[in-house]
């Protein structure tokens, strides 16, 4: 792709996840813009957003957190990409609740020995694709477009929520990674459980709740036709993926549906060599289907 | 020198909370041509006003101030009680202290100054009053009533029987309304088409009703006892006169597959077509949009087989100008749209319900036509989707209403009672089902009408879960509502055949413009306001206009009728007098200053303004001036402000006045 004045760069946030469970998250992120001459420069001495935990036991500690990784941020040119879903709605969540509020403003100033700097746009690689990079130029940057796969995208309950935050797309019925796997060829399925909670937040505490959660959302992908699903979320993926024999197990059906990254997909379309995709991190292997529709 | 009162009310404590009501009674006291100054804890009562009688007698007062409320509030009052005293009532003025200083104002010092100076202004405007005489005009003794709904036909009826015309006019092809759509009606569960149908007829065939079907209020010029009323008669492409009814024209239309809006799109319709077969008047309207004839030039079927030669391609829309005394605005509502809104919308939509998308996710008024015995499914209760008969209901209430973050906070009053004869209307008709309601809280004011709600719960066996609803998807043939039951303290899911959403009752689409028209306000739902909350709840602010039914605010069928013959007596006053007087402050042109530029015509928003000609002894035209139409005059002083020449004055605002208060701070 030429360098052109249009040419995207970014900061670039991966958060905890994507150096360590989600390895394969971050690796096809830096494939999939690589191939698309997006470019990333990684937040410099970024640290964990603390996720749900932080904000459970303490919500200042939270807000600091983010607060502190977005004065890293400042660091980087461009606006900041994200890609893990968790992370995503803690920066936008701590943009929201300093905007307006000066005394909470000035204690999470202080946690952090500094103002808070509120004016980077924080995008998650879906926004980017689907508005700055744009549909058409994905679409004419698909070189093995993903026909005669049926995906079931998965949303999760942190993408687009709590309406008015995130404002990546309508909060309970968005469309958002529909239209960017739809711009790559593959088919989309309508189906229930887009939205559902898969649980995350209970995965090590009280797994007997994952394999309700988690296995309603399996089921309901398989029955609305799926191949596979396609999410943007470390921690969802996890359940879906890492879970998955365990719900079979208990449920007594056999699902087989991988859950890969949206940009394990789309990297596949515009061409990027399935060694640098991270395909073999997943533990419902995927290889088979890829392989079954010419993927592979 | 003058010898003015001034008189300061305390208000009970509204004013004198905040106000030193003493204080600013004696800094008056001492203001040059007062000669009478003194405070009352209720000036409006009863002893209040005979003080001020009594002091304009023992202090020889020639004007008067009352520092009260504001002159919306009982300028008149104190008018009437000045000239009972023998004063010109235009010598007794107010000054507003409360709405303008005690309400807005907590610093006790800097209110009293404020009053002080108030009350200072209003002594100075008083000195330099003259003394003004009504003004009379005539009364046009007919009534314009807007929408045919229950509102407008009960209005109507009422004026009508008491020998006074009516004019009604309503937009769609039928009188009718929401009321016509509906199956059973609550607390009695009577059929709303048998009371209702007789009173369409009545209308129809009342000798001082003149019905206006298909047909809209274009412009509306004038004032109270005064309006011109221009209506738009759409062009029904059928002759009303004749029409007999006949129906061979929309039985022969070829076009037969045009969802009926009546229906609720439930059920089709031709292009030529009587939007239900009770309607009044039963003379069809041909749909030009969805028209063979009108889209290739091709068919012409209709008017081929029309008997009478009704049918007129040719019909043009007709506007007709009514003049009219006073005005029942009686427009109706609309439901809650639960589908997808635009994007700058302020009302959020339910993405978590489908936003429509899901077929047998239903809102009240459509379960209304599936139980209606004239509805699409001639009364029997059959899902959207196939056509089978739903065993497990779900009916869920405040959808939209009471909902800030959805863009709504009032509730729309109604629901709670006609889900409760939803589910009984189901429970009647399919024995075997099950209906279950989630509900925020159960509000039954009204007589019987606790009673009726109990007796869906405990007779027939409606499921009622407190609690809301969360979500809506499909699953196979059914529907998963995942709600929540609060008083348990679980989580509900509920696999049911068919989902009906009591949605928000909301202001018609265009109630603002016709508001516009009017010269009414309206709040920010687009309900019309009334006069006063509590005092005038059938007014508005805009004299000689009344309001009744839902136009003003969710209201049931019961309320509504009473809310439309209360408009109809108020008219009924309005119409039995042989003149109104009206206050005179109007503008009036000083004739000789004025050099004709008629800059006051061009700014007078009620087209009052009109060229005179002075003629000599001989008939000869010498000069032609601006004149002041004081009937039209609304008094809002725009020409005042405008004149090069300062020629125009506004009667009890002139200039000399406003001069006077602004120097005496």
């Amino acid at each position: 792709m030429s360098r052109t004045a249009t040419a995207l760069n970014y900061g670039y946030y991966p958060g905890c996840s994507l150096h360590a469970s989600a390895r394969e998250y971050d690796q096809s992120t830096r494939g999939l813009f690589g191939a698309l001459g997006i470019g990333l420069s990684e937040v410099p001495d970024w640290l964990c957003c603390g996720a749900t935990p932080a904000h459970n036991v303490d919500r200042l500690l939270s807000l600091a957190l983010s607060a502190k990784n977005l004065t890293l941020a400042e660091k980087v040119e461009g606006d900041l990409a994200v890609a893990c879903a968790a992370c995503f709605s803690r920066l936008k969540t701590t943009q929201h609740e300093l905007k307006d509020d000066a005394e909470k403003r000035s204690q999470v100033g202080r946690a952090i020995d500094g103002p808070v700097p509120l004016a980077k746009k924080v995008k998650h690689l879906l926004e980017i694709l689907d508005s700055d990079f744009g549909l058409e130029r994905l679409q004419q940057a698909v070189k093995r477009p993903l026909s005669g796969l049926k995906v079931a995208c998965y949303y999760g309950c942190l993408l687009t929520r709590p309406p008015g935050v995130p404002q990546l797309d309508d909060a309970e019925a968005p469309t958002i990674m529909e239209r960017v796997i739809e711009a790559a060829g593959a088919q989309t399925v309508a189906w229930s459980h887009r939205l559902e909670c898969c649980g995350a937040g209970f995965t090590l505490s009280r797994p007997e709740v994952i394999l309700k959660l988690t296995g309603d959302i399996l089921a309901a992908a398989k029955e609305a036709g799926a191949d596979c699903l396609m999410v943007a979320c470390p921690l969802c993926q996890g359940n879906l993926d890492l879970r998955q024999q365990e719900v079979e197990k208990a449920s007594g059906t056999r699902y087989g549906l991988p859950a890969l990254y949206l940009t394990q997909l789309l990297g596949l379309a515009v061409g990027v060599p399935a060694s640098q995709l991270g395909l073999d991190g997943l533990l419902v292997s995927p290889q088979g289907l890829l392989r079954e529709k010419g993927l592979l | 020198m003058a010898r003015i009162g001034v008189f300061v009310c305390h208000c009970g404590e509204n004013i004198s909370r905040t106000v030193d009501v003493e204080q600013v009674a004696a800094a008056a006291a001492k203001l040059p041509g007062v000669a009478f100054a003194t405070d009352y804890k209720y000036m409006c009562s009863d002893p209040g006003q005979s003080l001020l009688k009594k002091a304009v007698a023992e202090h020889d007062l020639d004007g008067i101030v009352v520092a009260a409320c504001s002159p919306r509030m009982h300028e008149k009052t104190f008018r009437n009680a000045a000239k009972v005293a023998g004063l010109n009532p235009y010598l007794c003025e107010m000054a507003n202290i409360r709405e303008h200083c005690s309400w807005v104002h907590e610093d006790r010092a800097e209110a009293t100054a404020k009053a002080r100076d108030i009350v200072q202004m209003m002594v100075a405007r008083v000195k330099k009053a003259n003394k003004l005489a009504d003004i009379t005009v005539p009364v046009t003794k007919r009534a314009l009533v807007i929408g045919g709904g229950i509102a407008g036909i009960q209005s109507a009826l009422d004026i009508a029987d008491a020998g006074h015309q009516v004019v009604l006019v309503e937009r769609e092809p039928s009188l009718g309304g929401h009321m016509a759509m509906l199956s059973e009606t609550f607390p009695t569960l009577d059929c709303s088409q048998c009371i209702m149908t007789p009173k369409m007829v009545d209308v129809a065939n009342h000798p001082n009703i003149t019905l206006y079907t298909y047909a809209e209020v274009e412009n509306v010029e004038g004032y109270i006892g005064n309006f011109q009323v221009t209506v738009r008669k759409k062009a029904r492409s059928v002759d009303e006169d004749k029409c007999t009814g006949c129906g061979v024209c929309s039985a022969k239309c070829p076009q037969k597959k045009i969802p009926n809006a009546f229906d609720r799109d439930l059920g089709m319709r031709s292009a030529i077509y009587t939007p239900f077969p009770q309607a009044v008047p039963n003379t069809p309207v041909l749909d030009r949009e969805n028209c063979t004839w009108f889209k290739s030039g091709k068919c012409g079927v209709c008017k081929k087989v029309c008997g009478p030669g009704a049918v007129d391609y040719e019909q043009q829309d007709e506007l007709i100008v009514e003049p009219i005394g006073a005005i029942v605005v009686a427009t109706g509502f609309k439901l809650y749209d639960i589908g997808r809104k635009p994007e700058d919308s302020s009302y959020k939509g339910y993405g978590e319900y489908g936003y429509g998308t899901i077929p047998d996710v239903i809102d009240g008024l459509t379960f209304e036509r599936l139980a209606s015995a004239s509805g699409p499914t001639g009364g029997a209760i059959r899902r959207p989707s196939d056509g089978k008969e739903p065993k497990e209901v779900v009916f869920i209430q405040c959808v939209g209403s009471r909902a800030r973050e959805k863009g709504i906070s009032y509730c729309s009053k109604i629901c709670c009672m006609y889900t409760a004869k939803h589910t009984m209307l189901y429970k009647h008709k399919v024995h075997d089902g099950q209906a279950y309601v989630f509900f925020m809280d159960a509000r039954t004011p009204g007589k019987n009408y606790d009673e009726f709600w109990r007796r869906a719960v405990e007779e027939e066996e409606a499921a009622y879960i407190r609690g809301m609803v969360s979500r809506l998807y499909r699953k196979g043939e059914k529907i998963v509502v995942v709600g929540s039951d609060v008083l348990t303290g679980s989580q509900v899911e509920i696999e049911a055949d068919l989902v009906v959403l009591a949605t928000a009752v909301q202001a018609r689409d265009g109630a603002d413009s016709l508001a516009q028209k009017l010269g009414i306000s309206y709040d920010k739902y687009n309900f019309y306001s009334e006069a006063h909350a509590k005092l005038k709840p059938v007014e508005c602010a805009t004299a000689g206009i009344y309001l009744a039914g839902a136009c003003q605010g969710p209201k049931d069928i019961p309320e509504t009728v009473a809310q439309a013959s209360a408009a109809a007596a108020k008219v009924m006053t309005l119409l039995s007098k042989q003149q109104l007087e009206r206050e005179p402050l109007v503008a009036r042109v000083r004739e000789s200053n004025c050099t004709a530029c008629f800059a006051c015509k061009k700014v007078c928003p009620y087209g009052a303004v009109e060229a005179k000609e002075i003629r000599d002894r001989q008939g000869k035209v010498v000069r032609v001036v601006a004149h002041v139409n004081p009937g039209v005059c609304g008094g809002c002083g725009t020409c005042q402000a405008t004149c090069p020449s300062k020629t125009v004055e506004l009667d009890g605002y002139t200039d000399e006045q406003i001069i006077a208060m602004i120097e005496s701070l």
